[in-house]
């Protein structure tokens, strides 16, 4: 959860310590069980947004999020980080976020078509968020202002947040690219061939 | 092709559509807007090049290849236009056929391309496109003046 913040992380780490403790020593309990926990009182965090009072679905999905949180805790506390971890995190996050979504269009607080814009822009900037370390966080968060809100505008917050970071995440790999072909130099109407057969897909 | 063939062929597509408000905006950000990666990649050209005029630098970003599509299809869904998308497309297509290096789907691949019409000089392509798309605009406009 914190990988792109590592100091966030810490803190976070060093307040959930006795809870972190308690779940892998006391309850023998792995980074990828506490993940797929999260993942299912997402799930059931969904169920109740779309049939039920928002204040409990908001409830059920901190609490979500307070576990998603404690699996990196885990992992880091007792020298379990992996890729493989990191991966399952990712994904579980993004199937919580379609499932929890989607549960506040069933329930008719947001059109499903500005639901679905958002899905698709947090996915466009999965795709190039580990390379470009750009994420502006506002996903699943950004839910609990629907307190004070309407949602058709946290939706739209979201989506146009997440197409930003897109966008900008694309310049920024865009930009160590021009660095590379900078470096290279040479005839400058092959420069992009050049560059491109050392990038890791060139095969 | 010059930001200048690019005004043409968007105001072109503005007069012959009709467009007005919101549409209009959107027409010129994603006809001749998206060049404004060419100012995020100046300082690169300053640091390499420095003040001198070198032709042939890589200006281009994803910001104006057609792996855009992927965030400006969302973009004009969410506002319900059509604009966008085609605005886009006509500038690609110019680009496109001048033939210098492209990176259509980068990041995502690193394939490169020089585009179409590649065998016919670029100078005689822009301007044959500059007096047809002036001579298009002003017919157009000369059009409207006599309604």
């Amino acid at each position: 959860m914190f990988e792109r913040t590592p100091g966030v992380g810490r803190a976070a780490d060093r307040l959930q310590r006795p809870l972190i403790h308690w779940l892998h020593r006391g309850l023998g309990l792995s980074p990828a069980h506490v993940t797929w926990i999260a993942f299912g009182v997402s799930l059931a965090a969904a169920v109740v947004l779309a049939v039920g009072p928002l204040v409990s679905g908001l409830v059920v999905m901190a609490v979500a999020q307070i576990l998603d949180g404690l699996d990196g805790g885990i992992a880091r506390g007792f020298g379990l980080a992996s890729e493989a971890g990191r991966r399952l995190d990712d994904r579980l996050d993004r199937a919580s976020e379609v499932a929890i979504f989607l549960a506040f269009a069933y329930s008719g607080r947001v059109s499903v078509g500005l639901v679905v814009l958002a899905l698709v822009a947090i996915a466009l900037l999965t795709t190039v968020a580990a390379r470009s370390k750009v994420d502006p966080g506002v996903k699943r968060f950004a839910l609990y202002f629907g307190l004070w809100f309407p949602y058709s505008l946290i939706f739209t917050i979201i989506f146009l947040v997440n197409l930003a970071g897109y966008v900008v995440g694309m310049l920024v790999i865009d930009c160590r690219f021009q660095r590379v072909m900078d470096q290279l130099g040479g005839d400058l109407d092959t420069v992009a061939s050049r560059a491109a057969a050392l990038e890791p897909d060139a095969g | 092709m010059t930001i200048v063939t690019h005004f043409l062929a968007t105001t072109l597509g503005v007069q012959a559509l009709g467009l007005e408000g919101q549409d209009k905006v959107l027409a010129y950000a994603f006809g001749m807007g998206v060049d404004i990666d060419h100012a995020v990649k100046a300082p690169f050209y300053l640091k390499a090049v420095g003040l001198r005029d070198k032709r042939g630098y890589y200006w281009r970003s994803s910001l104006q290849e057609p792996v855009a599509l992927l965030w400006i299809i969302p973009l004009s869904f969410f506002f319900r236009s059509f604009v966008p998308v085609l605005f886009f497309l006509i500038h690609v297509a110019m680009d496109y056929s001048v033939r210098f290096e492209k990176m259509p789907f980068y990041p995502y691949s690193s394939f490169v391309t020089r585009g179409w019409l590649i065998s016919i000089p670029d100078r005689v392509k822009e301007g044959v496109l500059f007096v047809v798309l002036l001579g298009l605009n002003a017919a157009l406009y000369l059009n409207w003046l006599h309604v």
